[in-house]
């Protein structure tokens, strides 16, 4: 009974995954037409005998040699008096079986291999992937044509050579996929729970390989066909039968040019290349099913920034070094609603202050970040704010004006993992090519005595210079993205989680370093984190975000000590405190809203422990709290006068 | 590990292929039951000394290798065959003196024909790889660069197309239409223009090469394309390329400094991987237009059944693309300093 | 009781970097693991506590039997199964008393299983499938797990939970076989702050509910305070010091313990407070430095350091510390 109940699930679920699948492959158009022109050309093959007004290989009659299309032969004749039409239709047959069959051979043989290879290691792998190797480099069709001119050119033979020669880029496709999967972590810890190996091939190896396996499937049956026609061509095709390649061999040889017959070259040959392409367009949705892919890069053309209020508004000077007033950002996809990733949200910076932007993920701050020195993505883009620098507003400037307020004016330090430089690029060049974008009178012999200088700053050896990032190690890389960043003499420095990844150890030192700098050369920073211990250690200002809205923006004394917004509060609450070890931490329920998907009303209304009714109704304004900037998005803090949603004059310095 | 032992490591292993691909093609000729000297010593129209002659020439009355006279494992108990005297051994020992056999069908030495027609091969995918190469390379990376438009879609799909045809079947839509655009039908060069003045050769030659160089480039030029289009566009959405952004360069300084080099590697992957396939384009195209080079001459031997030829054929192409692919390698290993320095 | 629950002595792991060629004739090893102590009782939780670098998680995988020591001992239950191969642990029941779970939360899970045979393989693995109580058990797997109600999150995909329910599914996944050894490896460093607690507090719920004991492998100090009886700090493979979580917090003797305290950040701006910061980086197990292994970046060391490697000293019942300052 447990049996029956098992395999009556698994049925549900094959038939419910492929009806999953379909709706997903459904939404590519290429792979869609693409399958559309192979069913359509295997039914042709299938019913040949009932589309073909003529029979297989059947001579109408000799004087009717090469005649152009008409209405009884819609394809024309060929060489030999047969009508082109119905040896088309029934040579469709023989391609297609020799394609789909030596195709066969060569998934199985590569599959095989390349599973073997990667799944055991050593010597296996060792001999098999030599083995592969050779094969790959001895070009292909020469050796088909030998072996076939050697020995018989009958249909059977043509498919084992093509087969037996067709594995060898499956066979690496596979082992590398294979390798990856190995590698992953649930595959050990199905290890560790005691599986053995076929337990792991077969639930876990397979079912990742198996995608990969059937997109490369299609491109073996492709060149599969274009095979047997080139052979059929070249003569070698069974001369019991009559491939496309073998009319096209006839038609060639026999006088089709002189005679002018364009019908017995092109039909034929036409029909391969329908095939072909609709394999190539059916690997492509597959593709894009099974391994889908980001079609967007960053040079990419953005979205220009748009202003809610009426154009002849003015704005309000600021006198703060950096000021951001009601940006707000949404992310706009194709058929979807646009993701309103940040709303509102101002701040702002003087000389020398470090301010600290804390969320957890998916609150907005990298997209604010980035919207700072206009370096969104395709995707995204301003929809109402400004941001001010040294009161010049960013949000109208033209890409080339941009440019030349990028590093000089405000630099930015990415997360340094291995990608944040240029892997081909030594670190002193990268560097270096700041410094001669934005200071072109600095003369070029001192530039590798600059960079030297910079390094020093932040603790790196002068050798390090000429070195490439991939012999850095994470700390030393974050670092060189440090001096990189300051090479222009900036007055802001965006940090965007510059520590997340490293040691603590390595992580104090970086703050170390940041703050010297501040204090060496009157630095302004914003530092994004998702860290409060860090943002308590350095910071001067605080701003919290949830949901891309601000929860609150205070002094740090005043956030960690009279927080006023139940998110800072149940934040600090859940972060370990070393001073207090035996606190017990407490969690927030539930997780960050989608950012296309908000709610109604307060977006921390959901997980909040003390909202009320109000608050899953309506979405709370920016309340001032006390004289010195304290701001603090909650119905609860609704004490006095409110602050309206339009302005929030800059904030004096102390 | 320095570069010098990389190299070495990669010589000693092409030098291996070869030496695989010779054992390979001596076994083929001589085992597969089309038995190739054989079949060729029966043609009625040798005469019978020169018969005597070939078969003591290349040792077709010693045994093959070792004790294998025929492959029949009772014979194998006795072995008394001096392994110097066999089959292979003298195949190998001609080969190294440059001794490819002697054709069948004109009973010119396999080497000086194949000596003749090696570059005209070598000038025809030569050319037809540097246009497709560069051609490529270009409309990739417009494609790229306009990703996701309409202009992208073209280039895309036009590449896919290109890809799908069959080498020969283009090769003959081309010749179709150009012999009746004035293009010549066949050959190298025109008949008696040895004759004329060196630049008007040269001419000749080109306006044969044309059609035969245009089939090639259009072939090859899809995969090109595809490959440069997706590479770059994930080069362009790494990280260092956001970084180089926010440095405040150009999109075009960004394309040239950071991103086209890297974007350049995998294609040079695939044009290695793709020196086997560009011969069994090479072999389509000169059967076509009866171009006078390695290919062809493959194809002229299937037809003619003259097995000297093809197997010294095979051999040349075979290590050729040993040896191409092997400079492609090295060029990779120079691109790429991840490589270089470990 | 003489029986300890476990016991590790000596415990190293070597591994093999560059390999003898044509021409060079030298193998250098990593020193991964270089001599690890410690023991633990039946319900006892022990911090591991360290930087990368410092052999934690090869240590967890040496305990888990992932990986074949160099040298040393383990002992579980007083049986030794240092080097018992993939059946014999079968056999003896180890790979269902001792259960790990790993850092990544998106990588712990198999993309194409449902949660349900994500958490039914571990009794599939042990041929526990056709009992009469496999769906039952399953259920208090996942509801221990916090996954309430479990019928709800049964058919689902690890895609569509979140960071913090695909850690809960590991758990589940390690509960079904009712463990007597739970190895956490950095269970919640890529989970957001809000949610860590959620699992942290689900492990020591645990630990008395089902009286697992619980190696907690993390570099986050400050999140295993309150759970964790005993804790255990790593340098460069080996135990630097080891003692109770007050002892340790309060009564630190090793300088790397106190170097690593000091900086690990506090979330109250009016305790900015004096940090102790390393200069440098940790050296690579490959080569690691003579005498006391720390002594180069020590901000204390005597001459005495680079030439012997100290052995640990006895501060107390349960604190111990490897420092020459600490032999008077």
């Amino acid at each position: 009974m447990q049996a029956t109940l098992q395999t009556s699930e698994q049925n549900n679920s094959l038939a419910a995954r492929l009806l999953v699948f379909w709706r997903v492959f459904k939404k590519s158009r290429t792979g869609v037409i693409g399958l559309g022109m192979l069913v359509f050309m295997i039914l042709v093959a299938i019913f040949a005998p009932l589309i073909a007004p003529y029979g297989r290989l059947e001579t109408i009659s000799v004087s009717d040699i090469y005649r152009p299309p008409n209405a009884l032969h819609i394809f024309g004749t060929d060489d030999a008096g047969q009508d082109v039409f119905s040896n088309f239709v029934y040579g469709a047959r023989i391609s297609l079986t020799v394609g789909f069959f030596a195709a066969f051979i060569s998934i199985i043989i590569g599959g095989i291999f390349g599973l073997v290879a990667g799944f055991f290691g050593g010597r296996w792998e060792n001999f098999l992937m030599r083995f592969t190797d050779i094969m790959l480099v001895i070009p292909d069709l020469p050796l088909m044509v030998v072996i076939v001119a050697l020995t018989k050119p009958s249909l059977l033979n043509i498919i084992f050579v093509i087969g037996l020669l067709g594995w060898t880029t499956t066979a690496r496709v596979v082992r590398s996929q294979t390798l990856a999967v190995k590698s992953r972590k649930f595959v050990l810890r199905a290890r560790a729970i005691g599986a053995g190996r076929g337990h792991i091939v077969s639930r876990h190896i397979l079912p990742m390989v198996m995608p990969i396996l059937v997109v490369q499937a299609v491109l073996v049956i492709s060149l599969a066909i274009l095979n047997e026609s080139a052979l059929a061509f070249l003569g070698l095709g069974d001369p019991t039968t009559l491939s496309w390649g073998q009319m096209l061999n006839y038609a060639f040889g026999r006088g089709a040019m002189s005679a002018g017959a364009w019908w017995a070259l092109v039909f034929p040959g036409f029909g391969v290349v329908w095939v072909v392409l609709g394999l190539t367009l059916f690997g492509q949705g597959l593709e894009q099913v099974l391994n889908p892919r980001l079609d967007t890069h960053h040079l990419m053309p953005s979205r220009p920034n748009v202003r809610k209020e009426a154009a002849n508004a003015k704005p309000i000077p600021s006198q703060a070094l950096l000021e951001v007033q009601n940006l707000s950002i949404h992310y706009v996809n194709e058929g979807q609603l646009p993701a309103r990733a940040v709303e509102n949200v101002s701040f702002s910076l003087n000389e020398g202050e470090l301010l600290g932007l804390v969320g957890e993920s998916g609150c907005g701050k990298t997209t604010l970040m980035l919207a700072l020195l206009q370096l969104l993505p395709s995707a995204g883009q301003i929809v109402d704010g400004r941001v001010f620098f040294k009161g010049v507003d960013l949000t109208a400037l033209n890409e080339e004006e941009m440019n030349k307020i990028r590093w000089s004016g405000i630099s930015i330090v990415f997360q340094g993992a291995m990608n944040a430089l240029n892997p081909v690029r030594t670190v002193g060049d990268q560097i270096a090519e700041a410094i001669i974008r934005h200071i072109p009178t600095y003369p070029r012999e001192a530039i590798p005595a600059r960079v030297t200088e910079l390094l020093d700053l932040v603790g790196i050896a002068a050798d390090h210079r000429d070195h490439f990032p991939h012999q850095y190690s994470g700390g030393m890389r974050q670092r060189a993205l440090i001096a990189m960043a300051l090479a222009c003499n900036p007055q802001v420095i965006i940090a965007d989680e510059p520590t997340t990844a490293l040691d603590v150890m390595i992580q104090a030192q970086i703050l170390e370093l940041l703050d010297s700098l501040r204090k060496k050369l009157g630095l302004a920073i914003v530092f994004v984190t998702h860290d409060l211990g860090v943002v308590a250690e350095m910071c001067d200002k605080v701003l919290v975000m949830y949901g891309g809205v601000t929860e609150e923006y205070a002094d740090v004394d005043v956030i960690y000590n009279d927080a006023k917004h139940p998110y800072t509060v149940e934040l600090l609450k859940a972060f370990p405190d070393l001073t207090k070890p035996k606190k017990k931490l407490s969690s927030i329920p539930g997780y960050p809203p989608r950012l296309d998907a908000l709610p109604a009303g307060c977006r921390f209304a959901p997980r909040c422990p003390a909202a009320f009714d109000r608050c899953h109704t309506q979405q709370p304004s920016l309340h001032r709290i006390g004289t010195h900037g304290h701001i603090a998005s909650c119905h609860l803090a609704e004490v006095g006068s409110t602050v309206p949603l339009r302005r929030i004059a800059p904030r004096t310095q102390k | 590990m320095n570069r010098t032992r990389i190299i070495l490591r990669k010589v000693a292993w092409s030098v291996f292929t070869i030496f695989f691909v010779i054992i390979l093609n001596f076994f083929l000729f001589r085992v597969l039951p089309g038995d190739a000297a054989r079949a060729g010593i029966r043609d009625p129209r040798l005469k019978k000394e020169a018969v005597e002659m070939l078969r003591v020439r290349f040792g077709l009355d010693k045994p093959v290798i070792n004790c294998f006279e025929s492959l029949n494992p009772i014979e194998l108990g006795s072995c008394n065959v001096n392994p110097l005297d066999t089959q292979f051994f003298i195949y190998v020992r001609n080969l190294l003196q440059g001794e490819l056999g002697v054709s069948y069908h004109t009973n010119r030495p396999v080497a000086e024909i194949l000596s003749e027609r090696l570059w005209n091969t070598v000038l025809l995918i030569g050319a037809g790889q540097i246009f497709s190469i560069i051609l490529g390379m270009a409309l990739g990376v417009f494609a790229a660069w306009k990703a996701r438009t309409y202009l992208d879609y073209g280039a895309v799909a036009t590449s896919l197309i290109a890809w799908s045809l069959p080498t020969f079947w283009l090769g003959i839509i081309l010749l179709f239409w150009g012999s009746s655009n004035g293009f010549p039908l066949a050959g190298k060069a025109t008949p008696g223009m040895s004759s004329m003045p060196l630049l008007q050769q040269w001419g000749d030659i080109a306006r044969h090469m044309f059609l035969p160089t245009l089939t090639y480039t259009i072939v090859y030029m899809g995969e090109y394309t595809l490959i440069m289009r997706s590479s770059l566009v994930d080069v362009l959405s790494e990280d260092y390329i956001l970084t180089a952004k926010a440095k405040g360069l150009s999109a075009f300084q960004i394309l040239k400094d950071h991103a086209l080099r890297n974007a350049m590697l995998p294609l040079v992957t695939v044009i290695a991987i793709n020196l086997g396939f560009t011969v069994a384009g090479a072999i389509q195209i000169e059967a076509v237009f009866s171009w006078p080079g390695l290919g062809s001459a493959i194809f002229e031997a299937v037809e003619r059944r003259d097995f000297p030829m093809l197997q010294g054929a095979f051999l040349l192409i075979a290590v050729a693309v040993i040896i191409a692919n092997f400079l492609a390698d090295l060029t990779y290993t120079w691109l790429d300093p991840r490589v270089q320095v470990e | 009781m003489s029986k300890e629950f476990l016991e590790v002595q000596g415990l190293k792991k070597y591994f093999e970097a560059g390999r003898p060629s044509l021409f060079s004739k030298d193998t250098r090893s990593v020193h991964a693991v270089d001599g690890v102590d410690f023991t633990l009782r039946r319900s006892e939780v022990i911090a591991l506590v360290g930087e990368s670098g410092c052999g934690k998680s090869t240590l967890a995988l040496l305990l888990m039997g992932l990986e074949e020591p160099t040298a040393g001992s383990i002992k579980f239950e007083g049986m030794d199964i240092t080097h018992l191969n993939d059946h014999q642990r079968k056999q003896k029941d180890l790979r269902r008393k001792i259960q790990m779970v790993f850092q990544d939360p998106y990588e712990s899970l198999n993309p194409t299983q449902t949660i349900e045979e994500i958490v039914t393989e571990p009794l599939l693995v042990h041929g526990m499938l056709n009992t009469p109580d496999r769906e039952e058990r399953v259920t208090k797997a996942l509801e221990d797990a916090g996954l309430k109600p479990a019928d709800v999150y049964r058919k689902r995909y690890p895609h569509e939970l979140s960071g913090g329910q695909r850690q809960r599914v590991v758990i589940a996944a390690a509960l079904v076989l009712e463990p007597e050894i739970i190895l956490a490896d950095e269970p919640v460093s890529m989970l957001d702050v809000s949610i860590r607690a959620e699992v942290i507090n689900l492990l020591a719920e645990l630990r008395i509910t089902r009286q697992i004991a619980v190696i907690f492998i993390t570099h986050d100090l400050g999140s295993v305070g309150f759970f964790a009886d005993r804790v255990a700090v790593m340098y460069l493979g080996r135990i630097v010091e080891i003692g109770t979580m007050l002892e340790v917090l309060e009564k630190t003797q090793h300088p790397y313990t106190k170097a690593l305290i000091s900086v690990i950040p506090v979330p109250n701006p009016r305790l900015r407070h004096e940090r102790i910061i390393l200069q440098g980086e940790t050296p690579n197990p490959i080569n690691i430095p003579s005498g006391c292994r720390f002594h180069p970046r020590c901000p204390v060391a005597i001459e005495a350091c680079a030439l012997t490697d100290p052995a640990m000293v006895t501060l107390s019942k349960t604190h111990q510390s490897a420092c020459l300052l600490l032999v008077k």
